[in-house]
């Protein structure tokens, strides 16, 4: 029960938070206005230089390396001294950015979770109607460029029909695909009719007219929960999340009273 | 308090940085899809895309107001319905098969850094200025955009800016988790993310720019970082992708366009120094750009009816761009348009072979939007503007544009946008990209006609009757390929499908280019099949308009005039031994109402009638072109050609 709650997203949230007052309440000051002194470990040169290496596909020179070093240090002395002047009390954009952060502290430890098998099957079980397929149709079609000549062709046993550059037999597709190559008319007007041996219609589309033998239809399945499973954590992971980070926020919100005048 | 502030963003900043560990994509989704799906013999449908879309992560968008980023962007091309910006909800009618989100590689997510950054760190004037009209308003954060255009092409960008050695942490982070976010949506098969981004090579304002694009997933793209290159060479970007491929064995490729905005420099007789061009250089840029984006918001570069005065339908999407270059800081005069327009680089190319022996400017053609709204929207009435600024609102059509303000530029100029077809044997980065490799890909101005080109030497009216396309890749090659000249005149099989959901063809020709016995380049336009009208005389040429059936008040057309699908074999008349040649395929549809007569029809507008005309259009598809090669010796001789 413990370790479930430590994996909890949320738990890992509220730790980090609780270790960040701890620290703060033994350490003091984090960046002390007496202290003036500025460590740039190896490691952080080592970051300055593969980050220019990485770009520019070549080892800095030493003078770059130089000139890296001497940028990050001027960065962290102007920044030492804005806080120290409390420049960040009072700006609407830096109020917001951490606003932001915190939101995406909230969601990064979903961001990189790896969820387990029954998380998401029961994600699955719950929202397995979104990943349903559309019907599945097998079909053969002939084309007419008017409606007068598809009729007088439906007496016949096998019509022929005029040449267009449209598959003459299409097989186990759904409605999507044969939206894509028959238009949104076609497709409608296909879905109307019912499974049968005869040929039926005239079913109009943007080319003209079809005589349509729709010889199988079959109510859309949702797929095995193997067919699906990385759509299944994707859309786990963006809804999980965005849940997080209004379940951070309630927390936190929860411990104020708010006034409105 | 305001330590805490402190220690809180530094340990913030420190778990940010790990999000890009890719830990969800599929191995299938993150590579290049590679035996994923199972694929067909041949190609056997086009698959839909837009090879150049921006999001908010692009320094331009983001100050032109967009703040959606690339997931919104992936979902909302995959078809789902998404919020624009400015509050609307958005849908496309069809969704895309395939996805290049090209954001800029300079200063990459800089503007979302400037604008989030506190005013106090922004140091220099005018990059403080710009974060202030950014937050001030969407009006004033477009101009700050326009301005920052504008330095750029001067070569005024701050310092703080440009400098890939400051930006580089930033994009590395962006990078990464955009690499893993790509992969996540990548599903062969169904729909493909592509890795890229547009290196934006400005030189004087003249639009140089690219659309880099990856064959691979993030175990390779990851090793790199987007090429910046405001000031740098197009030989510098080539060395980039050499470079690539060779440390990773992936493969990427460059996309020129908007060549109608570079005052002639995208398709120059020259060298990029000025001095004769080198056989290096040609068969560098050949082997790296093997297809121009043709067609765009940003106007159309097919050809100008100042190179084409016998193409009654030449300079479609020219107006306002055949102004100045990009920036409209130096104005664009005639002798520039050849140097910027596609049918005239394409006769460039024969003409610098028959020099170098390689041609530099062999390249297919496509579409895409270049949208900066996150929104990859291409249909006439369903146009979500060029940038944020332009979403659908009143005014839209009749403003100044950003660029080129008061010199003669107006919203109404905008084209709805393109997009690229590709005939692939399924839906995967490999098979999608190789299509673009081998130029066996097509644009449109963004309806999604069906167009089959196969050239050879033995076709006939007959093999309509059988497996034509299989005899297409049997007995000849599709678009994109090449011929040998074996001393017949070549045979073209062509079929245009209409868009189901949209119009009727008017006309199908074939543009041919060639450089005659005198070396004069030549281009004639072909009419080779068209739908049933009345017609004049004997004479089959001209053929005459299709006819008009647009109600302007109402933004409608009928399909009362046009045909579903026209085909035609077609065996070149002017067809001379020893000539070496080019021939595309360009499809008409009939007359329908571009997006500013929607914006009327919804908003209300009052239009002038001139401008009412103008965006009457008839939208159109280009193939990429086939080329007839001269026949090789046997063994590795020179090529034959006929004397005198």
């Amino acid at each position: 029960m413990i370790r479930q709650a430590l994996r909890d997203p949320l738990a890992h949230f509220l730790i980090a938070g609780a270790a960040l007052w701890g620290v703060l309440a033994l350490a003091g000051d984090p960046v002390d206005p007496a202290d003036r002194t500025i460590t740039l470990s190896r490691e952080q040169q080592a970051a300055l230089s593969l980050q220019f290496e990485r770009t520019m596909r070549r080892a800095p020179t030493d003078a770059e390396l130089d000139a890296q070093i001497e940028q990050w240090i001027r960065e962290e002395v102007l920044y030492r001294e804005a806080m120290r002047l409390g420049l960040d009390e009072g700006d609407p954009v830096l109020r917001r950015r951490l606003a932001t952060k915190m939101d995406e502290l909230a969601g990064a430890e979903v961001e990189l979770a790896r969820p387990t098998e029954n998380q998401l099957r029961e994600w699955y079980r719950a929202n397995g109607g979104a990943y349903e397929t559309g019907e599945v149709v097998d079909f053969e079609q002939v084309y007419f460029p008017t409606e007068e000549a598809a009729i007088a062709a439906l007496t016949q046993d096998s019509p022929k029909g005029e040449p267009i550059s449209l598959p003459r037999k299409v097989a186990k597709q759904d409605g999507e695909y044969v939206e894509r190559l028959f238009g949104s008319q076609f497709a409608e007007g296909l879905l109307q009719l019912e499974a049968s041996p005869e040929w039926q219609g005239p079913v109009p589309s943007g080319y003209g007219w079809h005589l349509v033998r729709l010889t199988r239809r079959e109510k859309g399945l949702v797929p095995p929960f193997g067919d699906v499973r990385e759509r299944v954590e994707r859309d786990w992971r963006s809804r999980t999340i965005e849940t997080r980070r209004q379940q951070a926020f309630q927390l936190l919100r929860d411990a104020y009273r708010v006034e409105i005048e | 308090m305001k330590y805490a502030i402190a220690l809180l963003s530094a340990g913030l900043a420190l778990s940010g940085c790990s999000q890009g560990v890719p830990g969800e994509a599929t191995d299938a989704q993150r590579g290049d899809g590679t035996d994923t799906i199972e694929l067909a013999e041949f190609p056997d449908r086009p698959y839909w895309g837009d090879t150049h879309l921006h999001t908010d992560v692009s320094v331009d968008a983001f100050g032109f107001g967009v703040r959606l980023g690339p997931e919104v962007a992936l979902r909302f091309a995959r078809g789902e319905e998404v919020t624009a910006t400015t509050g609307m909800s958005a849908k496309l009618d069809r969704p895309l098969d395939f996805l290049v989100i090209s954001d800029h590689s300079d200063a990459m997510g800089a503007t979302r850094r400037l604008y989030d950054a506190p005013r106090m760190m922004v140091r220099d004037p005018t990059l403080r200025r710009w974060r202030d009209m950014m937050h001030e308003s969407p009006e004033q954060s477009t101009r700050a955009v326009a301005e920052l255009i504008t330095a750029a092409a001067n070569g005024e960008i701050p310092e703080a800016l440009r400098d890939p050695e400051r930006n580089a942490a930033a994009t590395r982070e962006l990078w990464d988790r955009h690499l893993d976010l790509l992969d996540r949506y990548n599903e062969p098969g169904t729909f493909t993310a592509f890795a890229g981004f547009e290196w934006t090579l400005m030189p004087g304002g003249n639009n140089l720019h690219r659309v880099v694009m990856f064959r691979d997933g993030s175990g390779r793209t990851g090793e790199v970082l987007p090429y910046p290159g405001i000031d740098g060479e197009v030989t510098g970007l080539w060395d980039y992708m050499d470079a690539y491929e060779e440390s990773t064995g992936g493969k990427v490729l460059a996309i020129p366009h908007n060549s109608n905005l570079s005052n002639g420099m995208m398709f120059e007789l020259t060298g990029p120094d000025g001095g004769a061009m080198s056989a290096d250089y040609a068969r560098r840029r050949a082997a790296h750009e093997p297809v121009v984006e043709a067609t765009q918001i940003k106007g159309d570069s097919e050809t100008h009816p100042f190179l084409s005065p016998n193409d009654e339908f030449a300079g479609f999407g020219v107006a306002g761009w055949e102004l100045g270059n990009l920036p409209l800081t130096e104005k664009t005069t005639p002798d520039m348009f050849a140097g910027s327009y596609i049918r005239s680089a394409l006769l460039r190319g024969l003409t610098l072979e028959q020099q170098l022996g390689v041609n530099p400017y062999a390249f297919g053609m496509i579409g895409s939007t270049d949208s900066h709204t996150a929104l990859a929207t291409g249909d006439e009435d369903n146009f979500f503007g060029k940038h944020t600024g332009a979403e659908p609102r009143q005014d839209r059509a009749m403003e100044e544009q950003n660029l080129g303000t008061r010199e003669g530029r107006f919203g109404w100029h905008y084209l709805a946008g393109g997009y690229a077809a590709a005939w692939a044997r399924g839906n995967t980065r490999a098979e999608i990209f190789d299509a673009f490799m081998r130029r066996e890909v097509y644009a449109t101005t963004g309806p999604r006609m069906v167009l089959r080109l196969f050239a050879g030497h033995d076709f006939a009216e007959g093999d309509w009757d059988g497996d034509w396309v299989r005899a297409g890749y049997t007995r000849g090659v599709p678009m994109g390929g090449e011929l040998e000249d074996t001393g017949r005149a070549p045979t073209f099989l062509i079929s245009a499908l209409k868009d189901p959901d949209g119009a009727n063809l008017d006309r199908v020709q074939v543009v041919k280019g060639w450089v005659d016995a005198s070396g004069t380049a030549r281009e004639k336009v072909y009419d080779v099949a068209w739908s049933a009208r009345e017609m004049d005389g004997a004479s089959d040429s001209p053929v005459p308009p299709v006819g008009d059936t647009v109600d302007r008040a109402k933004a409608t057309y009928e399909n009362s005039i046009g045909a579903a699908e026209l085909r035609a074999t077609w065996t070149d008349p002017d067809y001379k031994r020893g000539e070496r040649a080019f021939y595309y395929v360009r499809v008409l549809e009939i007359p329908t109402p571009s997006w500013v007569l929607y914006d009327a029809l919804r908003f209300g507008l009052k239009l002038p009638a001139n401008v009412i005309e103008a965006n009457v259009i008839q939208e159109r598809a280009y193939s990429s072109p086939v080329w007839l090669r001269p026949r090789m010796a046997p063994g590795d001789g020179p090529p034959i050609m006929d004397e005198g």
